[in-house]
């Protein structure tokens, strides 16, 4: 008596579909079908983490606006730069709608040669420090040499309360550390308004201002409301734009090149995964011509055979897919694990995200097996039988 | 109604320009329920004639009808192989990846059949076949004779009315060879089938009702 498992009888009660043909004519060739998917997983994953980061990115721009109650934000042409005289920040706050304006600059600085940040001028009063937490040391004064370091900022250059920093030449003396507003806050650091304009040649000039309305008095809805003011101060102020917080956080231009960034380096990622399936696929065909031929002989029609590869490249592009969102959530976990992108990457992929990222697997599944699909359909089946 | 099941007149068939005759002009009737050889020495067209009798192959001028409605313009050519007609192959041409079982069903698949029915009667025909113990294995645990019981089981799937096999007993041995031509012979005669076997070996041909013999493409004993 042999103690040997009885495989037959496991095989005994699957019953036969034309799914499990499909499934397999895939798993005969493990290896390459490994490497296959391990093609498509890496564009999934890349599209998911990519597109992923940038809309954390995004939802981090939101975040100021919104954690400041930033209704609108007014900016000459595009965002980062360009300059406004500040007396215009007095044109805004006679606006009947407009309860508060902070006049602001952001400029890309560099700390030291390997570290550069955002650098925030704003005045010592503006709202803007309401999400703010400062858990080392105070505000800065309203025109000192002072700056506040952001958490992250302060890690990376070693500073704490009380050290000195040079920066483009000029010493500024690390009154306070904060963290809370938004991750690229963390990241950066603030200074007061007129040291940040002498440090960067910028004499009267701003970057923009940033407005909170006053509550609609009418019943008129908030959307409504912050599109009426828009109107108002864009035909008060010829040749600055009003632009609503939400539109700013997603068409800034960071964004925009995050978002571009990773639509491109998706784009690749995904192509190299279809001509992945494609060569399997084609592959595969070849060398199952004379198995198609037998197919043909059997009474199967080409439009079966055809479905059936196509069912295989699909199998492929979608299990790849699935495969590739555990890629991409893992990707966005390490991020969001690594302090440096911890406040930008969310370990959580959005659901319509999964939908997109599974439905892009199986177009390219579909696509990319479509012609060895139609050629394979097309054999004849006595050309097919003679094959070798 | 015409008496003849399969009629194939003036059959040629030529490749490379013409430079090669696989067939030059056969004329062929089978009737319902009979059993035929076809032999001939290799190259003389038989495997050529038996393709074209089951609609896998296009002749280059003739045509072959079944029961009176030609099968090269008037009949649907993937019906046809899958509803009339039953393939044995000489290399048994079992796919590798599927059971006994389930190389049965494939043939199945272009019929409305629920895939217990299928598995039912792939089951069935495997028993009829002496298979039974060896549903679940795959090809290559089953030996070569076992392997052709399996291609016969698969033949008969959708109950056809005729059943082509193409040197069936070639690559086995005597034994196995007698005993697949006497299930062919059976099974032919228990469903009143017609048997057309394509054989280089007199020994084979002479179970069949009738033979005829191929030489350079041409029929030289009726």
């Amino acid at each position: 008596m042999t103690l040997e498992p009885d495989r037959s009888f496991a095989r005994s009660q699957r019953v036969m579909t034309f799914f499990r043909v499909a499934l397999k004519n895939i798993l005969r060739r493990r290896l390459r079908t490994s490497l296959t998917l391990c093609g498509v997983a890496l564009g999934i994953g890349a599209f998911v983490s990519l597109v992923g980061f940038s809309d954390s990115f995004e939802q981090q721009w939101l975040k100021v606006y919104v954690n400041s109650g930033i209704d609108l934000a007014v900016v000459r042409g595009t965002f980062l730069n360009t300059t406004i005289d500040e007396s215009v920040g007095e044109k805004l706050r006679s606006m009947a709608g407009v309860s508060e304006v902070v006049p602001i600059i952001l400029n890309l600085i560099d700390v030291t040669p390997d570290i550069n940040a955002v650098f925030y001028g704003w005045p010592n009063d503006s709202f803007e420090f309401s999400p703010l937490e400062v858990f080392e040391g105070r505000r800065f004064g309203a025109d000192q040499p002072e700056i506040m370091l952001g958490e992250v900022l302060a890690d990376s250059l070693g500073k704490r309360v009380g050290d000195d920093l040079v920066v483009q030449g000029t010493t500024l003396k690390v009154v306070g550390i904060f963290r809370g507003g938004a991750a690229f806050q963390e990241g950066g650091a603030l200074m007061p308004l007129p040291q940040l304009q002498r440090l960067a040649d910028m004499g009267t000039k701003v970057t923009g201002f940033h407005v909170r309305l006053r509550p609609p008095d009418n019943g008129e809805s908030a959307r409504d409301h912050v599109q009426r003011e828009r109107r108002l101060i864009e035909s008060a102020l010829p040749g600055l734009k009003a632009v609503p917080a939400a539109e700013m956080a997603s068409n800034n231009q960071g964004v925009v090149l995050i978002r571009s960034t990773a639509f491109g380096v998706s784009c690749i990622a995904l192509l190299m995964g279809a001509l992945g399936i494609a060569n399997t696929v084609a592959m595969s065909v070849f060398e199952r011509t004379k198995e198609i031929g037998v197919l043909r002989a059997l009474g199967w029609r080409c439009s079966r055979i055809t479905r059936l590869i196509l069912l295989e490249a699909s199998i492929l592009g979608l299990v790849g897919g699935v495969i590739g969102l555990g890629v991409g959530w893992g990707t966005l976990r390490i991020l969001a694990s690594i302090r440096a992108t911890a406040n930008v990457a969310v370990a959580s992929i959005p659901l319509l995200h999964s939908v997109e990222a599974l439905a892009i697997a199986l177009t390219i599944g579909l696509v990319a097996g479509f012609i060895p699909a139609w050629r394979g359909g097309r054999l004849s089946p006595v050309e097919a039988l003679r094959h070798e | 109604m015409n008496e003849f099941l399969l009629e194939a007149s003036g059959l040629t068939k030529s490749y490379d320009n013409g430079r090669i005759q696989a067939l030059r002009g056969v004329d062929l009737r089978v009737a319902a329920g009979e059993f035929l050889a076809i032999s001939g020495p290799s190259g003389s067209g038989k495997s050529t004639l038996l393709h074209m009798l089951g609609g896998l192959d296009k002749p280059s001028s003739g045509d072959v009808l079944y029961r009176g409605r030609s099968l090269f313009h008037s009949l649907d050519l993937d019906a046809y192989r899958s509803e009339r007609v039953g393939f044995v192959f000489q290399a048994f041409h079992l796919l590798a990846t599927l059971t006994a079982l389930e190389n049965v069903q494939i043939p199945m698949f272009e019929r409305k059949l629920s895939a217990r029915q299928r598995q039912e009667k792939a089951e069935m025909l495997l028993i009829e076949t002496g298979l039974g113990e060896r549903l679940h294995h795959y090809p290559n645990e089953l030996s070569a004779g076992e392997r052709q019981r399996v291609a016969i089981a698969r033949s008969l799937a959708n109950d056809p009315e005729i059943l082509l096999a193409d040197e069936p007993t070639g690559n086995l041995d005597s034994e196995n060879s007698a005993r697949i031509m006497a299930q062919l012979s059976s099974i032919q005669a228990q469903r009143n089938m017609a048997l057309i076997v394509v054989t280089h070996e007199e020994e084979i041909a002479r179970r069949a009702q009738r033979g005829i013999r191929l030489s350079d493409g041409r029929v030289c004993l009726p």
